[in-house]
């Protein structure tokens, strides 16, 4: 192989190819389009908040759920829950701490189809460090080259230490939030 | 006492609703001032009951003027000057008039900082205007001022009804007590 290094490049190139064939079909996010967003508890009053950046790597094929894989970069910093102080306090050491923690992570790779377009996912999202499973519910419709993903998740703000000091308390501020997503792809 | 008003005295329902408004007012004059400094996570929970205090005046202004329609309204006392009486209904009519105002501007510039209003945690209140940072500015400030309003004129009010008692020993406080009317008793 050394005296034909351009072989060695084939060599990879064909393996990489080989890969990309046998994988679920890789998407690429439309961020205008796609919204990642929340509803949380305040106050005994629910209110909605979205994340503007966030990146989603998404390879799915309802025919190859084995290969399809989320994964899911969320800027904290880019919250917006329509008010800037509770943006603010969101952000803050007790909540997100999006110094620290500027990135929350979510990776998916079990999959199960529940009839029509409907599927379940299983995936870890690490939050302020702290990984935990979370379970998502979605559909997923395609057309013309395009999809859309559109799905929820439950989870307990409190399971990933979103919460510290006066935060801990849930009567003010609920332990429950629901995420929701819909995911424009090409 | 009579339920309902005669023609001399407020019965028990009209002086129910006066008193309970009456301790409710002074209630939410301490919880706004008392939430003052108070850090974000802190305020939510007096705001809260601020929020939940403020939709029941709103409801007993609402139940209290229509018990008003169906019972008499004892006359003001006989011989006073006339600007002493029309100064009454004025007065009357303002602070009828800012027990509406006032709490409808508070559930107003709640709906402008994406601040659902529950009452009690029993009902979410919908929102009628939408969340807009400028909006919510001109709105605290107009219930800033109309709940000044509502505090300078009760004042007068309770000053007038103690000079009808104390410089003119007439039953126009009393009427408004379970006691007893000096004429009778005497």
């Amino acid at each position: 192989m050394r005296k034909y290094p351009q072989l060695s490049y084939l060599f990879i190139l064909t393996l990489v190819c080989g890969g990309v064939a046998l994988a679920a079909h890789q998407w690429t996010l439309q961020p205008q389009e796609s919204k990642l967003t929340f509803v949380g508890i305040q106050a005994d009053a629910e209110f909605e908040g979205a994340f503007e950046r966030f990146d989603a790597d998404i390879r799915f094929d309802p025919q190859d759920l084995a290969a399809s894989r989320f994964d899911v970069k969320i800027e904290t910093a880019s919250v917006n829950s329509r008010d800037s102080e509770r943006d603010d306090a969101i952000k803050s050491e007790d909540l997100f701490a999006v110094k620290q923690f500027p990135t929350a992570h979510y990776l998916a790779d079990k999959f199960t189809a529940k009839g029509g377009n409907k599927f379940t996912g299983l995936g870890k999202l690490t939050l302020r460090n702290v990984t935990r499973d979370v379970p998502i519910e979605f559909t997923f419709e395609q057309k013309n080259g395009s999809a859309w993903l559109k799905g929820s998740a439950q989870l307990k703000r409190l399971d990933f230490g979103v919460g510290q000091g006066d935060y801990k308390d849930t009567k003010d501020v609920g332990n429950d939030v629901k995420v929701s997503f819909v995911l424009v792809l090409k | 006492m009579h339920l309902k008003n005669t023609l001399t005295r407020y019965g028990a329902v009209a002086q129910l609703f006066h008193w309970a408004i009456v301790a409710l007012v002074i209630t939410q004059f301490v919880l706004a001032q008392w939430v003052e400094g108070l850090s974000p996570i802190r305020k939510i929970g007096p705001l809260a009951t601020h929020k939940s205090i403020g939709i029941t005046i709103l409801g007993l202004a609402l139940l209290r003027l229509i018990w008003r329609f169906f019972n008499p309204v004892p006359p003001l006392p006989a011989g006073a000057p006339r600007w002493q009486d029309r100064a009454a209904h004025v007065s009357h009519f303002l602070l009828y008039a800012l027990l509406f105002i006032t709490p409808l501007l508070g559930w107003c510039m709640s709906s402008a900082r994406a601040f659902s209003v529950s009452w009690f945690g029993l009902v979410t209140l919908p929102d009628f205007i939408a969340p807009n940072r400028a909006t919510y500015e001109t709105l605290h400030t107009a219930h800033e001022i109309m709940a000044y309003s509502l505090a300078t004129i009760a004042i007068v009010h309770a000053a007038a009804a103690l000079k009808h008692h104390f410089l003119d020993r007439d039953d126009v406080l009393r009427r408004m007590l379970p006691a007893p009317d000096r004429s009778t008793h005497s």
